[in-house]
């Protein structure tokens, strides 16, 4: 614990890119961005653990519904369903019956993505290297990113799925002529089709893409602020700035979680609601 | 690839990125102040709409947060895995 401490103090720069470094089997070439080689462990392992603890958790408590005396973690759900119901309703009166479980399961899962931001930076990395030396392998080249979403994959993962949601309610609602004509004629008339499609194709692909760097980007500067503030405590004497700039940051940035995934869901919605217009209400 | 031309790339990007960052900052903190401004105004204007007014203010705020966190995700790759070094790497090498 001392040793990496010491090496936080003597090289900022190492510390800083160690926390951001994956466990990933293969490595990434260097200045590239998409590799599909390398294949990312420990957001793959924390993606599905939380998917997994959710999942049982919708199953619990839905199997012991009682609609006389709710129990805790039954409120606590209803409280969730019923607001991820009323923004659907204000948004989206016509959805069908697929758009609400979409809704609740990217904000709860994005949300719970994100509030792995909030434990303590060392904390994981320490613990997974401190089990991998048991193992024989040496801890300062062990890599343990916590947070799923700091990670472009998932977030574009995330966006793609809903890109692809929004491809089949358009032409679910429109049909594949409708859905032609949307990118034929709109938003001039007849005689400017090539610029109507560039200006459609453009408005379609800023969806997903802004979606996933948007969460990218806050997440990514959010771990970045944490890894910063922790190499404040250089000396005995900065450690008190140390704990109240991390106090600031940490209750700041649990409204930035929220809020990131409340406006990924509801971003959702509005797409699919705007997807599911019929060709004449566009 | 010697010591001067890693120098002259590190420099130039650090010299870009600073500029990058100050334009989201500003435009990330001048749109928030519109935001607000407007927010206040209809608070004055109708104090019975302030719980929803809150909700969108917010909901806009992170949404217009977008393009400064987008901006900042560039800045940092450029920072952390610096593309023109690979590229510069690859032109020298072959030349």
């Amino acid at each position: 614990m001392s040793e990496s401490n010491a090496t936080a103090i003597s090289d900022p720069v190492g510390y800083i890119n160690h926390h951001l470094t994956n466990m990933s089997s293969g490595t990434l070439g260097e200045g590239s961005v998409i590799d599909f080689s390398v294949f990312h462990i420990d957001v793959f392992l924390v993606s599905l653990l939380l998917a997994l603890g959710l999942g049982y958790l919708g199953w619990k408590v839905g199997k012991s519904l009682d609609a006389d005396k709710p129990t805790g973690a039954q409120n606590v759900l209803e409280m969730l369903v019923e607001f991820v119901n009323q923004q659907i309703k204000d948004i989206f009166p016509t959805a069908d019956k697929w758009v609400g479980p979409l809704a609740l399961t990217i904000f709860s899962w994005v949300f719970l993505m994100n509030a792995m931001d909030l434990l303590p930076v060392d904390l994981v990395p320490s613990l997974v290297g401190g089990i991998a030396s048991l193992f024989g392998a040496d801890p300062h080249h062990v890599y343990f990113k916590v947070v799923p979403t700091t990670n472009l994959d998932t977030t574009f993962a995330l966006a793609l799925l809903v890109f692809g949601l929004i491809v089949f309610y358009n032409i679910k609602h429109k049909g594949v002529w409708g859905y032609t004509k949307m990118f034929l004629f709109h938003p001039f008339g007849k005689f400017l089709i090539p610029v109507n499609i560039i200006m459609t194709l453009i408005e379609e692909i800023a969806k997903p893409v802004s979606l996933g760097l948007r969460l990218f980007g806050n997440m990514f500067a959010g771990e970045l602020l944490f890894l910063l503030i922790a190499l404040l405590a250089f000396s005995v004497w900065t450690m008190p700035a140390q704990i109240a700039l991390g106090t600031l940051w940490a209750i700041f940035h649990i409204l930035v979680i929220t809020l990131q995934a409340f406006i990924f869901m509801l971003l959702t919605i509005v797409y699919l609601g705007l997807a599911s217009q019929s060709a004449d209400e566009h | 690839m010697d010591a001067s031309v890693v120098a002259q790339i590190m420099s130039s990007t650090a010299i870009g990125v600073g500029i990058i960052l100050a334009a989201a900052g500003l435009g990330s903190a001048l749109g928030w102040g519109l935001i607000c401004s407007k927010f206040i105004e209809g608070i004055a204007r109708q104090p019975e709409m302030r719980a929803q007014l809150t909700g969108q203010m917010l909901f806009t705020g992170g949404l217009m947060e977008a393009f400064p966190m987008i901006v900042l995700g560039i800045s940092m790759w450029f920072i952390f895995a610096n593309p023109f070094i690979g590229a510069a790497k690859a032109a020298l090498g072959a030349g």
